[in-house]
């Protein structure tokens, strides 16, 4: 990597690490705003974060290993899988041909060590909030892949930056409603790899309905901090990732590009704060049949763009 | 050469005065007179030579008037068998003589369409026509039968009407602008068909039409219909609807043998046909509900005719002898079966046992049906079973001999060993008292009956030159398109608002 | 956005439309849904037409007019009466459960696709999705008639299929004669107040709409 290079993404790479929490004070605000509260400060969860660091952890003694590592391995997939996911501009650090099969499996391996560290603490709630987890991300995995497989198939790439890049503009005007299809399954996976409303509601203070808060009860201090940067990092990358998709920029935007996404991810923000103060969280059985939905848009999608590209 | 239009304006109009008449005999003196004007009219296309050329929406070509006549004729003796089948307690029957009228008027135009479409719009009216006339004896029983009879055909007419447009797509390869189709257009122009979508078309006409037909898998409405409506009703079915069915069957396997293609499709009517035969012969064994025994026998018949027709050439005039005959002998046994419903009301055959000695015309008439639907020679169905098993053998199709013959004789045991009972069995001691209603009642429901069983049994024994050539050229129609047309065709400005 | 994109995207909304009916349970929903779909069919033939710079004709018009009053007011109405009078609002769990049941209706719309592909398409067409639409619908229509329990969702499903084979229809627009559309219009019309009779009289007689009980006629 030149150094020229290194200096253009090094800033923008900056922004990219401190905008998460950000995320998720915009969307504590406007649920604030929905129940008519002010709500905390902009900057609350960088301010929780930085508790959560200086305090010491407690570790339970029937606990292992895996326990400790379970925040840690989680953190560091998620910033691999970063490097690779175009944020704001349409440039990442890292990226070759066939990145985006390492980026699903750095997901999954972020969710595999959660829930080892959730069935660690042998703990019957945090083993039911393993299990919810499992079942739901087994269900949200192929709506991922299939995106991806349209996504390829519609841009003739493996590479995620090329994927949801410029060419992307010229498959919306071939395969449009293919791309509405692509767009509308990423958002039920962002909402489901979130846990957000409708799949989970991060806000409940019932163990029986939560799925991934349940799952992280007995972690602390830095553990914790570290559990809720990667969850707003989670949440940022697979928002962007959906942005790209649905809004996909011209090459030789710039700034304005980036500023532009900046904006975008705001928004983002905004509407998934809409969404949880207006939504009521799905009956867990129903949950299913919600992000099957996704596999089968994406799926839909699939077929479209095979029968487009070689018509 | 009179207007073919009269034979559908003809059972509507009488249909109109069904409803509107005010008393009972009045309204059955109506349809027996729509009935017997239609036969009339019909006797009058037979008459008048008929000549013309092709492309219009109505015509008749041999294989249509063949059908034509044969609905006719079975019609007209229905009508007859209702005056005395009738019965005060029946509700409304104004729609229910109405809506035989309409089947009639919507069966002929069946056999008088030029057009597929228009072919399909009339065959989707006389099921319509026919579901009031199932439901007709109420409850719940009569409401499954309804159920399964509508929902199934609704199904199998929709795939048909699937089937027309695939074989309009592939009359539109070649021409691109306005696509006739017309029987006769399709058939001159079926070399430039696209063979994909003709199959496609093919397929889908047959499981949609076969539906109606009763060919199995997709008989199961067919014992529950039969069973359940009244059954003379299921006369018409069996011997009527079937027959407008199997015209679309044909209509559109013209086309397909014109196209080159009757290979494909009658490998496909002989599975369908062997099935039907397969699956009448497991049900038929064992059964004690006699009307539902011959309605397994009216799939077993449709079975016989599809295997005829996929034999091509040499099979055909067996078919056609076999509908001529299936129609006659579905007649009798219906008519049959509502005088032992009338008389002894079960549908049991341990309950009705003995007829020969209760009331011996119907035991001898119901003997002779019974004959005549296992194919006892003299009757015709020996025949036109035995046309179709030499044409397979014929062809060296050794496992179509193999089945037919299997499943005919296994039909055969399982139909005598059922139903002779009801001939010669003892009569069960407690039906014995039971008042049979008024003597002129029992002629007018013997008398159709009898009529068909003699023309049967005369037909079967002598068929005179003119029958032959009929016969003949509808199988001709079918099997060689193109080099027989003989169609009278109707001005076409007539048809179209 | 061209028309084109317009039609294809209203092609796959009917799609999405035919796997929503699959996964609601609410009777007067699924009604609903169809009844959206059965517009977005009528006007179909009026956007590809005014799409290639041409009036739509008097067919296009009397054939949209008819399927628009009969699948989109006059039918739903009927069914939704039905549902109300009958004061039974959700679809029981039907033989094949609802995820499961829209994952097969996925599978059927991607083998419609996959199957439909190898067809030529001689005729001047409306887009190529018009095929494998078609045939999903059919296919997912057959789906909730065989798979659903209560009388009124099996007189949808038809009604589903009904609208996939009018779909396919399209492509022959210009080469049926409008006498021939009328009359399938108006037996799918008496088939379906056929229907709804029928269904009437289930609900009299068994006091629910439940096909499951309509199981006494079978082999002894």
């Amino acid at each position: 990597m030149s150094v020229l290079r290194a200096l253009t993404v090094l800033p923008e790479a900056a922004v990219v690490l401190a905008l998460p929490p950000m995320l998720m004070s915009v969307i504590a605000k406007t649920k604030a705003w929905f129940a008519g509260r002010v709500g905390p400060p902009w900057l609350q969860p960088y301010y929780d974060m930085l508790k959560l660091l200086r305090k010491g952890t407690v570790y339970s003694r029937t606990t292992t290993w895996v326990f400790r590592a379970g925040p840690i391995v989680n953190l560091a997939a998620l910033l691999t899988a970063a490097t690779m996911i175009p944020v704001l501009s349409g440039d990442v650090l890292l990226g070759f041909p066939g990145d985006v099969v390492l980026v699903a499996y750095l997901f999954a391996l972020g969710r595999l060590f959660t829930v080892l560290a959730a069935m660690d603490t042998g703990s019957s709630f945090e083993g039911m909030g393993a299990s919810r987890e499992v079942t739901f991300g087994t269900m949200s995995e192929p709506a991922l892949f299939l995106s991806f497989v349209v996504l390829a198939v519609a841009t003739k790439s493996l590479e995620l930056s090329e994927m949801v890049g410029p060419p992307l503009a010229i498959a919306w005007k071939s395969v449009g409603p293919a791309m509405l299809l692509v767009a509308g399954a990423l958002t039920i996976v962002l909402l489901a790899e979130t846990c957000r409303i409708p799949v989970d509601d991060p806000a409940t203070h019932l163990e029986l309905t939560m799925i991934h808060e349940v799952m992280v009860l007995d972690h602390s201090g830095p553990d914790f901090a570290f559990i809720s940067y990667a969850a707003a990092l989670k949440f940022m990358l697979l928002g962007s990732l959906l942005l790209h998709v649905a809004l996909p920029h011209a090459a030789g935007w710039g700034a304005v590009g980036v500023l532009l996404r900046l904006l975008e991810l705001g928004l983002l923000a905004v509407v998934v704060g809409a969404i949880e103060s207006t939504m009521a969280r799905l009956r867990l059985n129903r949950v299913p049949l919600f992000l099957a939905g996704a596999s089968v848009l994406s799926g839909l999608a699939t077929a479209i763009v095979l029968v487009r590209s070689h018509g | 050469m009179p207007n073919l239009l009269l034979l559908i304006h003809v059972p509507l109009a009488f249909a109109l005065l069904c409803l509107g008449l005010p008393f009972s005999w009045l309204r059955l003196a109506s349809l027996a007179a729509g009935a017997v004007v239609h036969l009339g009219v019909v006797a009058w296309t037979w008459w008048v030579p008929s000549v013309g050329g092709t492309g219009a929406y109505l015509g008749l070509d041999p294989l249509g008037h063949l059908f034509l006549t044969l609905i006719s004729v079975l019609f007209a003796a229905t009508s007859v068998y209702f005056v005395g089948y009738h019965q005060k307690r029946l509700v409304s029957q104004r729609v229910f003589l109405a809506c035989v009228l309409v089947l009639l008027a919507a069966l002929s135009l069946v056999c008088l369409s030029r057009q597929i479409g228009l072919l399909w719009v009339a065959m989707e009216a006389a099921s319509l026509a026919a579901t009031p006339l199932i439901y007709f004896r109420l409850g719940p029983r009569a409401l499954e039968a309804t159920w399964k009879f509508v929902l199934m055909n609704s199904v199998g007419i929709a795939l048909a009407l699937l089937g027309i447009f695939c074989i309009a797509v592939s009359a539109g390869a070649s021409e691109g602008g306005a696509v006739s189709l017309t029987v006769s257009d399709l058939i001159a122009g079926a070399a430039r068909l696209d063979p994909v979508w003709l199959r496609a078309g093919f397929l889908l006409a047959l499981v949609g039409f076969g539906t109606k037909m009763g060919l199995a898998p997709l008989h199961s409405w067919k014992p529950d219909a039969y069973g359940e409506a009244p059954p003379p009703v299921a006369a018409l079915l069996a011997g009527g609807m079937t027959l407008g069915a199997f015209t679309g069957i044909l209509r559109v396997y013209q086309i397909c043998n014109a196209a080159g293609l009757a290979a494909f499709a009658g490998f496909w009517l002989m599975v369908f046909g062997l099935l039907s035969l397969a699956v009448a012969a497991v049900f038929i064994v064992g059964h004690n509900d006699y009307r539902r025994i011959l309605a397994y026998t009216s799939v077993e018949h449709m079975g016989i005719m599809a295997v005829g027709i996929g034999l091509g050439a040499s099979g055909s005039y067996a078919t056609m002898l076999h509908a001529l005959h299936n129609t006659l002998n579905k007649g009798v046994l219906f008519f049959l079966a509502g005088f032992v419903w009338r008389t002894y009301h079960s549908t049991r055959i341990r309950d009705v046992a003995g007829m020969l000695h209760r009331f011996p015309a119907a035991g001898v008439v119901l003997l002779a049906g019974l004959c005549a639907t296992c194919a006892l020679p003299p009757f015709g169905m020996f025949f036109s079973e035995l046309g179709v098993l030499l044409a397979a053998a014929e062809q060296s199709r050794w496992w179509v001999v193999g089945v037919f013959t299997f499943t005919l004789a296994v039909v055969f045991v399982g139909v005598m060993t059922a139903m002779l009972p009801m001939v010669f069995g003892d009569p069960p001691v407690a039906a014995a008292g039971e008042a049979v209603g008024p003597r002129w009642r029992r002629t007018a429901m013997l008398a159709p009956a009898g009529v068909l069983a003699l023309l049967a049994l005369a037909l079967g024994t002598y068929q005179p030159r003119a029958v032959t050539e009929a016969l003949a050229a509808a199988a001709a129609c079918v099997s060689a398109p193109g080099a027989s047309e003989r169609v009278a065709v109707q001005d076409p400005v007539e048809v179209l608002p | 956005m061209n028309t084109q994109m317009i039609v294809d995207s209203v092609l796959v909304l009917v799609i999405l439309l035919d796997l929503a009916m699959l996964a609601v349970s609410r009777l007067a929903t699924c009604i609903r849904l169809f009844a959206l779909q059965s517009l977005l069919l009528a006007l179909l033939p009026l956007a590809a037409t005014t799409g290639r710079g041409e009036i739509p004709g008097l067919h296009e018009i009397t054939v949209a007019a008819g399927a628009l009053g009969l699948k989109v007011i006059l039918l739903p109405r009927i069914l939704l009466r039905i549902i109300r009078t009958g004061e039974i609002h959700q679809e029981i769990e039907p033989f094949i459960g609802f995820t499961a049941s829209v994952l097969v209706g996925a599978g059927l719309v991607i083998g419609s696709f996959a199957v439909t592909r190898g067809l030529p398409l001689p005729v001047d067409r409306i887009s190529d999705f018009l095929p494998p639409v078609s045939a999903a619908t059919i296919l997912v229509g057959l789906l909730i008639l065989i798979s659903r329990v209560k009388a009124v969702t099996q007189v949808v499903g038809f009604l589903v299929m009904e609208n996939g084979i009018y779909l396919f229809g399209l492509l022959l627009l210009e080469q049926t004669p409008l006498l021939v559309e009328l009359g399938i219009l108006l037996d799918l019309f008496v088939g379906v107040f056929i229907m709804a009779i029928v269904v009437y009289h289930i609900r009299r007689e068994f006091d629910h709409m439940d096909t499951h009980l309509l199981d006494t006629l079978k082999e002894a």
